[in-house]
């Protein structure tokens, strides 16, 4: 067994499979239930499933399709987009997702983070911090699918979720989103030392060696993945796919 | 509806009176192993012709793709023909680009299968990826107007995204899997419309309630228009080589990866459910049927053996429940709604406004298929001399 988790990370725009690129351009792939049921019988450790609409347009996560992808999968899926009340995360674990997602209202609310750590525990509780870096290569957090900068230091940021009981952080780098040229790791380091929740690299990953980089380099606990797992080849043909157990301990240390 | 008719199986192949348009000989020989040895005559290359014949196509190929980054097209979903003709082509020495249409239904193994091949042999791959919404509302369309057709909206999406990126890359020749060793025997009344788009569009119309706004399709006078002005051809190139299905399997086990999923076409879900499912539930008859006659005709097995292939299971139980389970969910569906569709009175392709109920069609048929005819009957009248 591989002992860093590989996760793909899907994103939605409502009920549509979408892949973006720097946050920007989705480009269709497809039906998510399918895709879903296909990573299942790859045997993914884990899924991340993130609506990067929902904020941005201030609407409330599409609990009949999680609901629906939920039933489908075996593994462990997190969801994120458009939580905004304590309420609203209770309600996304009833339909069976393990661990919700904070991103755009954990910056806004740390109150909503520590309410949700409380009540569901923090291993349920992820925060997402979406980062893209400025002209002078200054990191900035930013919000709302990546339209809204609030100028905070994502490492500041990174602290006072874990002090607000989040169970681990993913740190997403638009600045590499959909490039496939590899993660931020410095950005992933400068998180990953400040904390010591689990910190999960997402934005960025070209090949499986990449992960190997987030990992020595970044020391990130796990890995994730978009365009890696749902294109092929230089066309960017859409095909999910999920490297084997095999290929994946060439590049990762085995437990 | 056909009158019900007293029951009779083909004393050659398996065909049986489950089409209902099957007509046998005194003999007791039908019309299918007839139709079988006429596609045989004029569409499967000869062995000693075959070489040359094959050379100078791949050397025509080569020549009308000199320009561009390649020479043909394929179609791959991950399936046996596909797959070897992915193998076929690379082996001729051709430059092909691979074209697969996600339709919502793709299983794990039609994925890894594809990825396996096309990362052995090092073909570039492109993905056309429908509209969830709008295939759905499509396919709901279909089993709502109670015809057996209801795979005919993927294979037309399939040659118009075909027809589309040929041109896009300038591409002349599209390489297709269709083969008649393993596919020659269908009854027409299984199956209707492929080109048809007057036809789905029809359906849509009727019964449709998402506007088909991406569905990539293509009218009569554009498919006559890409192959006469464009010059776009379609080769089956499985009929110009000794093609056998079981050998072609171990081929690309062996040296592919590539894993078999248990049923003709049962790589995507929604037609292995399809096919084993509401096919011989609701209309009463079984595609292996003339799957096996084929190859009872083409000396692959014996007729005793596709007799008992008929007696097994065509889905296992337990799969048949999940992929029951799993269609009528996503298609939206309740239980009951897809039982009120099981239920509703079976109709054809001429209950409803398409191209084949039309004359014009039926006389450009005929003409399109007077070479291929006169042909066949000069080489009837003398052996040999018409090769």
């Amino acid at each position: 067994m591989v002992g860093t988790r590989v996760i793909p990370c899907l994103l939605l725009c409502g009920t549509r499979l979408m892949k973006t690129v720097k946050f920007k351009d989705a480009r269709y792939l497809g039906d998510p239930r399918n895709a879903v049921r296909i990573f299942n019988d790859k045997e993914v450790d884990e899924l991340v499933l993130l609506d990067i609409l929902a904020t941005r347009e201030g609407k409330a996560p599409v609990e009949e399709l999680i609901r629906e992808i939920v039933s489908e999968a075996f593994m462990p899926v997190a969801y994120g987009g458009g939580i905004t009340t304590l309420a609203q995360a209770k309600r996304i674990v009833q339909l069976g997702v393990e661990k919700v997602i904070l991103c755009s209202a954990a910056i806004r609310d740390l109150e909503l983070v520590r309410q949700c750590s409380a009540d569901l525990g923090a291993q349920s509780v992820v925060g997402c911090i979406d980062v893209n870096r400025n002209m002078l290569g200054k990191a900035e957090v930013w919000t709302h699918g990546g339209t809204v900068n609030t100028k905070q230091d994502p490492v500041e940021v990174a602290k006072r979720l874990e002090d607000s009981g989040v169970g681990e952080i993913i740190v997403n780098a638009i600045h590499r989103d959909g490039l496939m040229k590899g993660y931020d790791t410095a950005l992933i380091k400068s998180i990953s030392s400040a904390v010591t929740v689990p910190v999960v690299a997402c934005g960025g990953a070209g090949s499986i060696e990449d992960f190997r980089s987030a990992v020595d380099a970044g020391g990130a606990s796990a890995v994730a993945a978009g365009s890696l797992f749902v294109y092929q080849g230089k066309f960017k043909a859409v095909l999910i796919n999920f490297p084997t157990q095999s290929e994946l301990e060439s590049v990762l240390q085995t437990r | 509806m056909h009158p019900v008719r007293p029951y009779q199986i083909c004393t050659r192949c398996i065909m049986d009176t489950s089409d209902p348009l099957i007509e046998f000989n005194s003999a007791g020989i039908c019309n299918h192993c007839r139709g079988y040895e006429h596609q045989k005559q004029t569409m499967v290359w000869d062995e000693e012709t075959r070489e040359t014949r094959l050379q100078a196509l791949v050397g025509a190929i080569r020549n009308s793709g000199k320009k561009h980054e390649f020479d043909c097209l394929i179609g791959v979903s991950g399936g046996v023909d596909s797959t070897y003709v992915a193998y076929q082509v690379k082996k001729l020495g051709l430059r092909p680009l691979a074209v697969h249409m996600d339709n919502g239904w793709n299983s794990e193994l039609a994925v890894s299968n594809i990825k396996k091949t096309l990362d052995t042999l090092e073909i570039p791959l492109d993905t056309e990826v429908l509209d969830w919404e709008e295939f759905k509302d499509l396919q709901l369309a279909f089993l709502k107007a109670s015809t057996p057709d209801s795979e005919i909206p993927t294979d037309h999406a399939i040659t118009a995204v075909l027809m589309q990126r040929a041109r896009q890359h300038g591409i002349k020749y599209v390489i297709m899997g269709s083969n008649v060793s393993s596919e020659a025997i269908m009854p027409s009344s299984w199956s209707n419309g492929i080109r048809d788009w007057k036809y789905i569009k029809s359906v849509h119309a009727r019964f449709g309630t998402v506007p088909l706004r991406s569905f990539p399709r293509f009218t009569l006078l554009q498919f006559i228009f890409s192959r006469t002005v464009y010059g776009l051809r379609w080769v089956n190139i499985l009929d110009s080589i000794d093609y056998d299905k079981a050998r072609a399997m171990k081929v690309i086990e062996d040296e592919l990866g590539w894993v078999y999923y248990g049923g003709k076409h049962y790589e995507s879900i929604y037609t292995r459910f399809f096919q084993s499912y509401i096919l011989p539930r609701k209309f009463g008859y079984d595609k292996r049927r003339a799957h096996l006659s084929t190859l009872v005709m083409s000396g692959t097995i014996t007729r005793e053996g596709a007799l008992k292939a008929m007696e097994e299971p065509i889905c296992e139980e337990g799969l048949l429940r999940q992929d029951k389970q799993y269609v009528i969910k996503k298609l939206g569906l309740t239980e009951a709604e897809f039982e009120e569709l099981m239920a509703r009175a079976p109709r054809t392709i001429a209950d409803y406004p398409a191209y084949e109920n039309t004359l014009l069609l039926r006389v450009l048929r005929a003409c399109y298929r007077l070479p291929r005819t006169l042909k066949a009957a000069l080489s009837k009248a003398s052996p040999g001399g018409a090769a």
